[in-house]
């Protein structure tokens, strides 16, 4: 079921295979360097506190994804791994809405069509799911991008359940990132992943679960939560990495957010300020 | 704890063509659970232990339908959840404004606050509302003691004058009193287990879920180096988020708050607990120098997906109850259509 059409791939199915995906060339100027936004084969991780708008910026991309081409999207499918159960349908549905002409109920429901949704419960369900969707992918070409939002959702259910043992504990993430992997390479497919921000860098050695949700804007930097904590072989496919963080308020009382991305390959970061609308996310 | 997290060990008949002979090759070569079988390459597989490769193909193919997540399209996610989302009002027009209609069914939202803030209070409040004007029955978990059978008398008695009609709605909110994490695991199974057979055998089933509070039992088991404080708050999380959703439930709990490094007021149980919640709302006394004894707070929406964070209302506590709005769905908010689907 996996690959054992491999040796013998007829030119038609390598076709399939890849030129049949679109690319994600032009996703989103805004938020990724120029000269090393995310195509086919990279694993981008969203980093940030909750709070911070990374599930609110994969609504964006994922909108810009699913949008037919008229209307400045890409026409491409995307599968949505929902871990922590806060998936928002309806606030799809109103970020669709306003880039969609009125009244056009049918192409809403085409828009809809090109996203599967998938919610997962446990890092062991996840990683059959995963393996799952990959046995469907060579019939789906026009899947390219997969999104988990959180890879972090079963850190510590993990690594409790893993005993004293840390290769038990990491067990199953390190499963899921040999997998993804596997399919980021072999079906050319982009993987758009959050990571929590639970850890703070400064005392790393200390499990330091001392932050909260500051209800007012926090003056201490953010940066204290950027400690990497997942498993290796997670860090080692990640070839983009956004930081998401919250700014100051403008004038009119408005949350201005931060995202800061940087890939391993170019040495390039790029920072944007965006805001929330009705309409999705905005950059200033 | 829960079904999904569990290993799955290969065994005769847990899929057609999964016989005893072949658990017994495959255990030979050190194939012991559904994941080994999964992650290995079945051609190698097959060779090492003699066994027919279409067979061992089959076998991987149905454990995975199994054991994987089911995926729908986002087309037949918005349509079910047009037909099935009920928001229910929560007594008090203000709170409805802030949630923007009410609590929305199959969904986790908090109420923070010092002690003292109403929690409790809106809590009551909700779930008398919820039995006497939605006329839906409510599970409400009380780890704190907070409870009182005569207060909540009192407030339907507000609402309703018929004696025989107060009783059924008291008779519609389910009290559990649990003690620690693990009275709190039992009560959540307990109740998702009959919760199933109940919407199967189509009978009137619980509407939300009230967990008064979720900081009481797990507080106590964070902190220091230890994992199984935090293991068991994050199995706590999963199974009251898969329970809004398994069983379209509107979720409420209660949490306690602390102050940051800047004195900032903050939710209680760390970082990991701050992303489980959909909708968070912070309850605060207005400081009056004259009175006494106020009842009345300001709520400050501040993690929402629906309104922009910060926003404020003001809630009278002793005010509960002058909302005529009654149980409706999504489509006729979204639509504008006015009769209430079931």
């Amino acid at each position: 079921m996996t690959h054992p059409s491999r040796s013998s791939e007829s030119g038609a199915q390598l076709l399939a295979r890849l030129e049949g995906k679109r690319r994600l060339k032009g996703l989103d100027f805004h938020l990724f360097p120029d000269d090393c936004s995310p195509a086919q084969g990279d694993v981008v991780e969203f980093h940030g506190m909750e709070g911070t708008g990374k599930t609110e910026t994969l609504y964006h991309l994922v909108t810009s994804c699913i949008l037919p081409g008229e209307f400045g999207g890409l026409e491409v499918e995307v599968m949505y791994v929902d871990t922590d159960y806060h998936f928002d349908i309806l606030r799809l549905v109103s970020i669709l809405e306003h880039r969609l002409p009125q009244g056009s109920e049918e192409m809403l429901r085409a828009c809809l069509c090109r996203i599967s949704v998938v919610h997962c419960s446990s890092s062991l369900q996840l990683l059959l799911t995963l393996h799952h969707v990959e046995g469907t992918l060579p019939g789906r070409p026009s899947l390219s991008l997969l999104v988990i939002d959180s890879i972090s959702a079963f850190y510590w259910v993990d690594k409790y359940n893993g005993g004293d043992s840390m290769a038990r504990q990491e067990a199953n993430l390190r499963r899921i990132a040999e997998l993804l992997e596997k399919i980021v390479k072999e079906h050319h497919i982009a993987v758009f992943a959050t990571t929590h921000a639970i850890m703070r860098s400064n005392s790393a050695e200390e499990v330091a679960e001392v932050g909260g949700t500051s209800w007012k804007r926090r003056t201490v930097a953010p940066s204290d939560f950027t400690k990497v904590y997942l498993c290796r072989p997670w860090q080692r496919i990640v070839t983009h990495r956004v930081l998401f963080s919250k700014a100051n308020m403008t004038k009119d009382r408005k949350q201005v957010f931060t995202a800061v991305s940087s890939s391993g390959r170019t040495n390039s970061t790029k920072r944007s300020s965006f805001c929330m609308t009705n309409a999705g996310i905005q950059f200033l | 704890m829960n079904k999904a997290s569990a290993m799955v060990f290969l065994r005769e008949g847990l899929c057609p063509g999964l016989t005893d002979e072949v658990v017994q090759a495959l255990r030979a070569k050190n194939i012991r659970t559904v994941v080994d079988l999964v992650s290995s390459d079945i051609e190698d597989l097959a060779q090492k232990c003699s066994v027919s490769y279409k067979t061992l193909l089959a076998v991987r193919r149905v454990l995975l339908a199994q054991n994987s997540a089911f995926p729908v399209t986002g087309a037949d996610l918005y349509e079910e959840l047009l037909s099935s989302t009920a928001i229910l009002s929560t007594g008090n027009a203000s709170l409805d404004k802030l949630l923007d209609s009410g609590l929305y069914t199959g969904e986790l939202s908090e109420l923070v606050g010092a002690p003292g803030t109403g929690k409790t209070q809106i809590c009551l409040g909700v779930a008398v509302n919820i039995s006497c004007e939605v006329k839906q029955s409510v599970l409400y978990i009380d780890s704190t003691g907070g409870l009182s059978a005569n207060r909540l008398l009192q407030m339907i008695k507000a609402k309703i004058s018929n004696a025989e009609e107060q009783m059924e709605a008291l008779g519609r909110i389910q009290v559990c009193p649990v003690f620690d994490v693990f009275s709190l695991f039992e009560c959540l199974h307990h109740f998702r287990s009959t919760g199933l057979q109940q919407s199967l055998a189509g009978g009137s089933s619980v509407k939300a879920v009230i967990v008064d509070s979720v900081s009481a039992v797990l507080a106590n088991m964070l902190g220091g180096k230890q994992t199984e404080g935090m293991s068991l708050m994050m199995q706590v999380a999963g199974e009251l988020r898969t329970l809004a959703k398994d069983l379209n439930v509107a979720v409420l709990v209660t949490n306690h708050v602390t102050r940051d490094g800047n004195g900032m007021i903050k939710a209680g149980l760390g970082q990991s607990w701050s992303h489980i919640p959909r909708t968070r709302v912070l309850l605060q006394r207005i400081e009056q120098p004259r009175s006494t004894c106020s009842s009345l707070r300001t709520a400050t929406l501040i993690k929402s997906s629906r309104w922009p964070c910060y926003s404020m209302e003001e809630i009278d506590l002793r005010y509960w109850g002058q909302c005529e709005e009654k149980l409706h769905g999504l489509q006729g908010k979204r639509k504008q259509v006015s009769n209430s689907p079931s």
